[in-house]
Order: structure tokens, then C-alpha cells, then sequence
């Protein structure tokens, strides 16, 4: 069994620190290198630049993946089965970030969303169109792909997200 | 303390300059181990991961492979030193009784950083590190410099450690081609460039890209899944003080404490006699015989004298060791899957006979400072 | 197989946003002194084994238990390290809880501790850090830099609450005024307990309401503060434990399980839960835990919940999600005093992680002030008697949820 120690309290051991010694520093730690294949977006940025819409599928669970995934984590495959997709979207979730101008001192908002696109099983961030008032932005707000004029063949064509007429009957908007 | 069963293992090929990502490396070890053993991901109920904040180059590294290391809506797990104290943290899972297969993954790519610059950051950061006199490229000099002086061993002995360790990387195909030397002399390893006098270059283990998985039952369901389980029968693991001005560096107390814990829990007495294979995690070629000596597999001071060839009484790292490739939070656990591979009898080319008890070592800290150790027995 | 696991003790330093009168090894010490001033018949001799954790991104320190070996008193005993980002502490917890119930010989008591101190490096420079692999992705792929440090401004630790928030607000309706009753709550009770760093006794929510935006819908006073601090642990079997505390707390049901990475995905392929309120890794890792633990019906069989919720709207989240309270009906809960001090299921009376933040210890904080709740000592003890109580810890990056549910019985009464 244990042996009793003399416990020295805590008053003992604060009342013996003064201020402790500052060591400032800064430490580089050098470059990193990330690497990353990329291979399994191949075919899905050669549609981009024809302005199509493709997701990869994964076999066992038949989700649909928009961007293209590497491995589905679910089944422990890698998804190799290419769907065309449609260029309609929906708002899955949005926030509005407040970022300080460093040179005017003003304070710009901006939304950023995550969308939906239709026939996918996933979210990813993009942005909507400059003109709309972030106020008026609700989940489930209907959108469709704006296409850059030239397109390249990178996540950059999609310039921005339109939107589109609502029918919906039964919805209600809470405005904050 | 109860037998936990290894049933199934998978190993990366060692490369110095990978052309794929960290993503496709986890997935590849992971589906391999799972493949290997015949099961599938869902009957996966733990996954314990090993990888480094400062290795990755970036924050919470270990968050993101959690798909590809098959945690998907899985209790899952992290740790951060070596990959063989992650298999030990598998191990309490599977003996709480709470889990029934655990799948532990562990690795990180060397090329991808400043590898020394990232070890400098485990220093003393108020006096230590300002200083940067002591860190691990100089310790590895000051372990040297001590082992010698107290023993009388020569740089010949330490240096035929290295060239054996380096001749048995060609046999193993997994190895790093750039540690494989296969008609290597003492001579050349005393002549390779100084590293921290008098370690020199060839001494030290490379660092690397690379990645391995182990999966780990509970008895009842390892006999189900292969008849040829591999028993983890003793474990032990103990860490030393921090100031290696604390230390008596030309012995390792911490590997001695944890050997006799282990040991003791498999039931060995005479390790010399009963330990068939040995698979040690050598970050330079003197670790191999201050451990060797530590364990009680030969007196105090004798270790140059072991015969340790693949061949010898005791076979010391037949698969070439950490000299054969280092990827840094894997290479514990590369150590134990070389000693699966011999108890199972799967080791091409480098196989040691009749290999029955076998034990395997991990390391992390500057001059090992904290370490751990199995005891692991093959066939039923 | 697997021992019994009671908890005896758990201790803590004092919380500030800049503890510049200690380093990192020193504040360690001081957890671990207060914890083991609750057991007087216990010395750091008798201490079996070590498990530590914490953010190394944040004090630029890598691996920095090695260093701390003697403040801790792990001289030449084994020892063990585990982080998990956001939840180190409740993934520290829980490992201590497996060290000891494993049965490897030799290991009987052990000591599990937590600490971060965040004052010493930069905080937000560490935590952007995170996502930098996939933001390379990305990157290659077409999206400039500019855009993509603007749309992941959104997409940090606060960024993914925000999302939950707007998300959580459409499904049930709760107001602004909601969030912030939320946060009052919290600070209030933070006045009473002497380890926390943010007490305010007399904030009113309309003080909180009136600070500007820093990402819809939350506020400057809504938001959780960056502070510096440890916990420590005590974990040890059944019959040790009667010799060591009076009521000793058993530890019954650990779980931690994640989902899919939120937002951004790995290499930059989106996030697989559409609804990010939706939260299934909660629900799974619950009922993994309370299964364990033989509980059948939360909201009766739970007598005190500390939840981790840096931001409000996560409290409100989490209590539904674990299966405290029915859907959508956590505010009303909170605005008819049925998780105060004295209601029915008193939740986060420590002042939570809205008051106290060191992000390595907090997710160990709770489960420790729960089990303090049980064993009758902690610093805002509520008045009834607790039975069983949970601690739950939460990781931005993939939402991870980790659960300890303890309570005075130990488990195989219940099953």
C-alpha cells in the first residue's frame, strides 16, 4: 500500500514564483511539400472545360460524390463509375462572414455557401452571385451553374451560382 | 494476461521520394491488411492511427485519412509517437473486451519535410533548443562516444552491425533500395561521411516515405479468421528522463525495465535461450547492441560478440532493421510485422528456421527515450 | 476480460488567458498536485502508468511529454501519448479508462492528464494551419488563393459552427435571444466555480446581443475565449479505488466515433452530411456508450450532463443529438429553468467551454467536473444528489464526438 507524503501546498510553491523568465523566439520550421494525386479527377475537369457536370459513384452504396472522392469511406472502395449530373443546385447550408478591410477599417460581409448540387451525395463550397442580397439567402434557396466565358478545365469555371425562380408552396422564411 | 491474436498485416514499399500521396498510401496499407486477412470494412469495430503534427506539416494531421483508414462511424483513436505504441493502445482495446477486431495504421512521408528541423522541435524549448547543441544528430554521438568508452567496444565492432544490418535490406523486398548495400565492409562504413564523430553516415538509419497496417483479435475470433494467428503473449513500455545529462547513456534503463515487465508477462526466463528471432528498432547501429545487451540477451559489454547474423545463434533484425528504411511513425510497427512474417514462416529469402518466440522493439525521443517492446509467439 | 474502472479524482490549474507565471511542464504539475491533494493516501509513487495529451501546433513544441517527464513524476514508468485535436482531452480521458481496464500486468492506477497553453504561440495561425494539404488541392485544381482564404474564413472551428447554427435554427425555430440565454447561463455559473477564466455574474443577454457579428449568427459575446490550462485524471480498478475515495465514480461507457470530414473533405471533396446539424457520429457514438452502460432511457436515467459546446447553439445541438431531450424542444428546456442549477437535468453548471477554453484539456474538463458532480466536490455542486452523469467532447475538423458516461453503481448491476 501507498506510504503517506508530505504534501506541500500550493501557497508554498506560488508564493516562491516570481515572474517567470520570458524566452521569446520564433522558429522556422522550413518548406513543406504536400503531395497529392489527382489522377481521379481527370476525367471530371476535362467536362468541366465542356461545361458538363460529372460526379463518381461508388458501386457498394451508390452515393454520388460531386467533387470526385478518392476512397468511400463507407465501403472502403474507390468509386469508378462516372454520372452526368445537372447543372441545378440547392443551398445545403450558409453563413455570413464578417471580414475588417485592412485599409478603410470598414466591415464587409460576405455569404458563404455550401451547395447541394442535384443527384449528389455531397456539399461543397462555392459562391453565389455577387448581385444578391445575402439577406435574402435561405437553405433550400434553388440555384443553377453560371459558367465562365472561357473555360480552362479547373474548379475556376464555375464562376458563381444563379438563382432561380422558387416553387415551392409550402415554404416560410424566417428573416433574421 | 490474455492472448491477442495478430491475423493479418500489410507493408508499403519503402520509397525516398514517393510519386503519390499520404491518401493513397493509408488506403493501399489498410485494404492490403484487410485483404490479406479476408474480412471486410465493416466488421471493423476500432482503428487506431500513428502520425505527426510536425511530420504532416499542418494542425490536427491525423483528422482528415480517418475515411481511408476504414474509421468510418467506427470508434476510432489516435496516437502520437511511435507505430508500435499505437498497436499497444490496439491492444488494451481488444483486451477490454470491448472490441472485437482492431485495425491500427501508422506512417508519414520524410520527403516531404526538413526531417532534423522537425526533431529539433522536441527540444527544450526555454534552453535547449536556443542553443541547439543538443539535439538529435549530436545525441547520436554523445550515445556512441559513451557505449564505447565504457565497454572498450570499437568502431569496427559498431561498424559491423551496420554492414550486416544494410547486406540483410537485399533479401527483403520492401526495404529501401538506397539503404541496400550488398558487399559492404567495415572499412567503407568507417570511411562514409561523418555524421556526429564517431557515428558516420552509414550508421544511421535513412529516413522515408512509407506506410503499414496490423490487425489485431481477440483469441476466439483470430482462430476463426487464419490458422496462422501470431500470439502477442508480453508487452512492456517505460520512458526515461528527459536531460540526457540524467541518463547513463551507454545503457538503456528504460528498454531494461521493459523488457523484464514483458518478459515476465510471457512467461520467459532465460531470454537468451527461448527468443528465436529479434527484431529491434535501431535508430543508429550502436542502439542494436546496447539494447541486445539491456534485454539480457548478452552480458553487459558483449554485445559485439553475439552472433547476430541472420544465420547465428540469435538473429538480430534479419530484415535489415531500421538501417533498411525508417519511415518515421511507422518503423515500430514495420518491426513487429517483420517478426509476424517470421513466426509465420512468410519471409522470402530472409527466413530464420524453426522460428517459434520472437520479440519486437519501437523507440521514440532522443537516445530512445522512451521504449517498448513485445514478446510474440507463433503457432497455435 | 476488461476490469472495472472507477474514477477517484480529478484536479485542475487555475485558467487564465495568459498564465505567464508557469511553463508548460509547470502548469502540468500543478493539475496533477491539485488532483492528488483529493486522495491523500496516494503518492506520485504509486502512480502505475502516465497518459498525456495535447495540441502540439499551438505552443510549438513537438511531443513536449518528453519534456515534462519529471515534472509529471513518470521518471522510468511507462507512459503514453494520444491528441485528437479538439477532443485531446476526452480522447486522453478515455484512454486512461482502456490503460487500466486492459489488465496488463503491472499497470493498476493510472494518471491521465491534459494541459495547452495557448498564450505561448498564435492560436489562429495554428488552427488555419489544419486544412492547408486540402486548400493545396484545391488550389492546383483552379480556385485562387484569394477566394479560397475568403470562402475558408467560413470554414475554421467557427466557420463549421456557424454552418450548424443556421442549419439548426431552420429546423427549430430557436431565436437569437435563445442563444444568448444560453450563454448567460453559462457565464453565470462560471462565477461560481474557482478554476474558470470568463465569470461574469451579472451579464444580461442583452449585453450579449449587443456585440457585432463574427459570422452569421453568432457574436463577439457569444463566442468562447482562449485560455491556458490543464486537467488531470485518476483512474484505477474497482478494489483500489474503495481504499482510495469515498465514492469512488465508475466509469461505464467510452465511446468516440466521427463521420465525414465537415465542409471540406479531404483533397477537397466536399463534405459527405448534408445537413451539418444532422450530427449522425453523435448518435452513434451515444448509443455505443450508453449501451455499455446499460442505459435505455437518457433523459430519466441521466441526472447531469457537462456538454461541450464552445458556441451556444452547439449546447442546444448536442443535448438533442445525445438523447437528453426531444427534438427541437432543447431551448424551451432552457428558458423554463429545467437544466438550471437546481431543474431537473442541470447541464454545464462549470460554466462549460463557453466560459473556459485551453482546447487540449477542455474536452477532459467534462467528463471530470461530472465526475466530481458525482462524487459531491465540485466547485458549483448542484444541490441534489447525482447518480450517473456524462462528459462529452466534440472536434471541429470531423465532428468527432467523444462520450464517458459514469456513474456511483458500477456496471454489471445494470446489465
Amino acid at each position: 500500500m501507498s506510504k503517506q507524503t508530505r504534501r506541500k501546498s500550493m501557497d508554498y510553491i506560488k508564493k516562491d514564483y516570481v515572474r517567470t523568465r520570458r524566452m521569446p523566439g520564433k522558429w522556422y520550421l522550413g518548406s513543406y511539400t504536400f503531395k497529392f494525386n489527382i489522377s481521379h479527377m481527370t476525367p471530371f475537369l476535362e467536362k468541366l472545360k465542356q461545361k458538363k457536370l460529372v460526379g463518381n459513384e461508388c458501386r457498394s452504396c451508390n452515393r454520388v460524390f460531386f467533387p470526385p472522392r478518392l476512397v468511400c469511406g463507407k465501403c472502403m472502395v474507390k468509386p469508378d463509375r462516372w454520372v452526368d449530373l445537372r447543372d441545378t443546385a440547392k443551398v445545403a447550408t450558409f453563413t455570413i462572414v464578417y471580414t475588417k478591410d485592412p485599409e478603410t477599417g470598414e466591415v464587409l460581409e460576405k455569404p458563404v455557401v455550401c451547395i447541394h448540387q442535384d443527384g449528389s451525395d455531397t456539399t461543397h463550397i462555392a459562391q453565389l452571385e455577387p448581385r444578391i442580397d445575402f439577406k435574402d439567402a435561405y437553405i433550400g434557396m434553388p440555384l443553377k451553374v453560371h459558367w465562365k466565358d472561357v473555360t480552362t478545365g479547373g474548379l475556376n469555371d464555375i464562376e458563381y451560382y444563379d438563382v432561380l425562380e422558387d416553387d415551392a408552396k409550402d415554404i416560410e422564411v424566417i428573416k433574421e | 494476461m490474455e492472448k491477442v491474436g495478430i491475423v493479418g498485416y500489410y507493408q508499403v514499399q519503402l520509397q525516398s521520394e514517393a510519386n503519390y500521396g499520404r491518401y493513397e498510401m493509408i488506403f493501399e496499407a489498410v485494404r492490403g491488411a484487410l485483404d490479406q486477412a479476408g474480412l471486410k470494412k465493416k466488421e471493423i469495430t476500432t482503428v487506431i492511427s500513428c502520425t505527426n503534427d510536425y511530420y504532416d506539416g499542418r494542425t490536427i494531421s491525423n483528422a482528415f485519412p480517418v475515411e481511408v483508414g476504414g474509421a468510418y462511424l467506427t470508434d476510432e483513436s489516435k496516437v502520437e509517437m511511435d507505430g508500435a505504441h499505437a498497436v499497444l493502445y490496439g491492444l488494451m482495446r481488444i483486451l477490454s473486451g470491448n472490441h472485437k477486431l482492431a485495425v491500427i495504421w501508422g506512417g508519414s512521408m520524410a520527403s516531404c519535410y526538413p526531417y532534423h528541423s522537425a526533431r529539433l522541435f522536441e527540444t527544450d524549448p526555454t534552453w535547449e533548443r536556443p542553443n541547439a547543441l543538443v539535439n538529435d544528430i549530436t545525441s547520436a554521438g554523445f550515445q556512441m562516444r559513451a557505449y564505447m568508452e565504457k565497454y572498450g567496444v570499437s568502431t569496427e565492432d559498431i561498424a559491423k552491425v551496420a554492414a550486416n544490418n544494410r547486406k540483410n535490406a537485399v533479401k527483403n523486398p520492401l526495404s529501401l533500395k538506397e539503404a541496400r548495400y550488398p558487399n559492404l565492409t567495415t572499412k567503407e562504413v568507417l570511411e562514409s561521411d561523418n555524421y556526429a564523430d564517431p557515428v558516420t553516415e552509414l550508421m544511421v538509419s535513412p529516413f522515408c516515405d512509407g506506410v503499414a497496417a496490423l490487425i489485431l483479435a481477440p483469441e476466439k475470433q483470430a482462430l476463426k479468421i487464419t490458422d496462422k494467428p501470431v500470439w502477442i503473449t508480453g508487452v512492456g513500455y517505460n520512458q526515461d528522463p528527459y536531460y540526457l545529462g540524467d541518463r547513463d547513456l551507454s545503457t538503456s534503463k528504460s528498454m531494461e525495465l521493459a523488457g523484464k515487465v514483458a518478459f515476465k508477462a510471457a512467461g520467459i526466463k532465460n531470454p537468451k535461450d527461448e527468443i528465436d528471432v529479434a527484431e529491434l528498432f535501431e535508430m543508429y547501429a550502436h542502439e542494436e547492441l546496447i539494447f541486445s545487451e539491456a534485454l539480457g540477451l548478452v552480458e553487459k559489454g558483449q554485445g559485439a560478440n553475439l552472433n547476430y547474423e541472420i544465420n547465428g545463434d540469435l538473429p538480430i533484425n534479419p530484415s535489415g532493421g531500421a538501417l533498411g528504411g525508417n519511415p518515421p511513425c511507422a518503423t515500430g510497427l514495420i518491426r513487429i510485422i517483420e517478426a509476424v512474417k517470421q513466426l509465420r514462416g512468410e519471409a522470402n529469402g530472409y527466413q530464420v528456421k524453426d522460428a517459434k518466440k520472437a520479440i519486437a522493439s519501437g523507440q521514440i525521443g532522443m537516445c530512445a527515450q522512451n521504449n517498448i517492446i513485445y514478446v510474440l509467439e507463433g503457432g497455435n | 476480460m476488461g476490469r472495472q474502472v472507477a474514477v477517484v479524482s480529478a484536479g485542475f490549474s487555475e485558467h487564465a488567458s495568459k498564465r505567464s507565471d508557469v511553463s508548460m511542464p509547470e502548469l502540468v504539475n500543478e493539475a496533477i498536485l491539485d488532483c492528488l491533494k483529493n486522495v491523500p493516501s496516494v503518492g506520485i509513487e504509486d502512480i502505475d502508468a502516465f497518459v498525456n495529451g495535447n495540441m502540439p501546433a499551438f505552443e510549438g513544441a513537438n511531443i513536449p511529454e518528453l519534456w515534462m517527464t519529471d515534472w509529471m513524476g513518470a521518471r522510468n514508468k511507462p507512459l503514453m501519448r494520444v491528441t485528437t485535436g479538439g477532443t485531446t482531452g476526452g480522447s486522453v480521458a478515455i484512454s486512461g479508462y482502456y490503460n487500466v481496464t486492459a489488465g496488463i500486468p503491472g499497470i493498476d492506477t493510472v494518471l491521465a492528464v491534459a494541459f495547452e497553453q495557448q498564450s505561448i504561440g498564435d492560436t489562429s495561425v495554428g488552427l488555419a494551419s489544419v486544412a492547408y494539404g486540402e486548400i493545396s488541392a484545391l488550389n492546383s485544381l483552379g480556385i485562387p488563393y484569394e477566394e479560397l482564404t475568403r470562402l475558408l474564413s467560413g470554414g475554421a472551428a467557427i466557420g463549421i459552427a456557424s454552418y450548424q447554427a443556421t442549419n439548426y435554427m431552420r429546423r427549430s425555430k430557436i431565436t437569437e435571444e435563445d442563444l444568448a440565454r444560453v450563454v448567460v447561463q453559462n457565464r453565470h455559473n462560471a462565477a461560481k466555480n474557482w478554476w474558470t477564466h470568463l465569470k461574469m455574474p451579472d451579464l444580461t443577454i442583452e449585453q450579449v446581443l449587443d456585440t457585432p457579428y463574427i459570422s452569421f449568427p453568432l457574436r463577439y459575446g457569444m463566442v468562447c475565449p482562449a485560455s491556458d490550462g490543464a486537467c488531470a485524471m485518476l483512474f484505477t480498478t474497482e478494489e483500489k479505488a474503495k481504499d482510495m475515495c469515498d465514492i469512488p465514480v465508475y466509469v461505464n461507457g467510452v465511446a468516440s466515433v466521427s463521420h465525414e470530414t465537415a465542409v471540406l473533405g479531404y483533397n477537397g471533396s466536399g463534405a459527405g452530411q448534408l445537413d451539418p446539424s444532422e450530427q449522425l457520429g453523435a448518435m452513434k457514438s451515444a448509443e455505443l456508450a450508453f449501451n455499455q452502460s446499460g442505459i435505455s432511457f437518457p433523459r430519466k436515467e441521466i441526472d447531469y450532463a457537462e456538454v461541450y459546446a464552445p458556441f451556444p447553439n452547439q449546447e442546444l445541438m448536442w443535448v438533442e443529438r445525445l438523447g437528453l431531450f426531444e427534438e427541437n424542444t432543447a431551448s424551451s428546456m432552457y428558458e423554463s429553468g429545467v437544466t438550471a442549477l437546481n431543474g431537473e437535468l442541470p447541464i454545464n453548471c462549470s460554466g462549460g467551454v463557453n466560459s473556459t477554453n485551453a482546447i487540449g484539456a477542455s474536452a477532459m474538463e467534462r467528463p471530470a467536473e461530472a465526475a466530481l458532480q458525482i462524487m459531491g466536490k465540485a466547485g458549483n455542486q448542484v444541490p441534489k444528489t447525482v447518480h450517473t452523469a456524462l462528459g462529452h467532447g466534440w472536434g471541429g475538423v470531423i465532428n468527432l464526438i467523444t462520450m464517458m458516461v459514469m456513474s456511483d453503481e458500477p456496471a454489471r448491476k445494470f446489465k
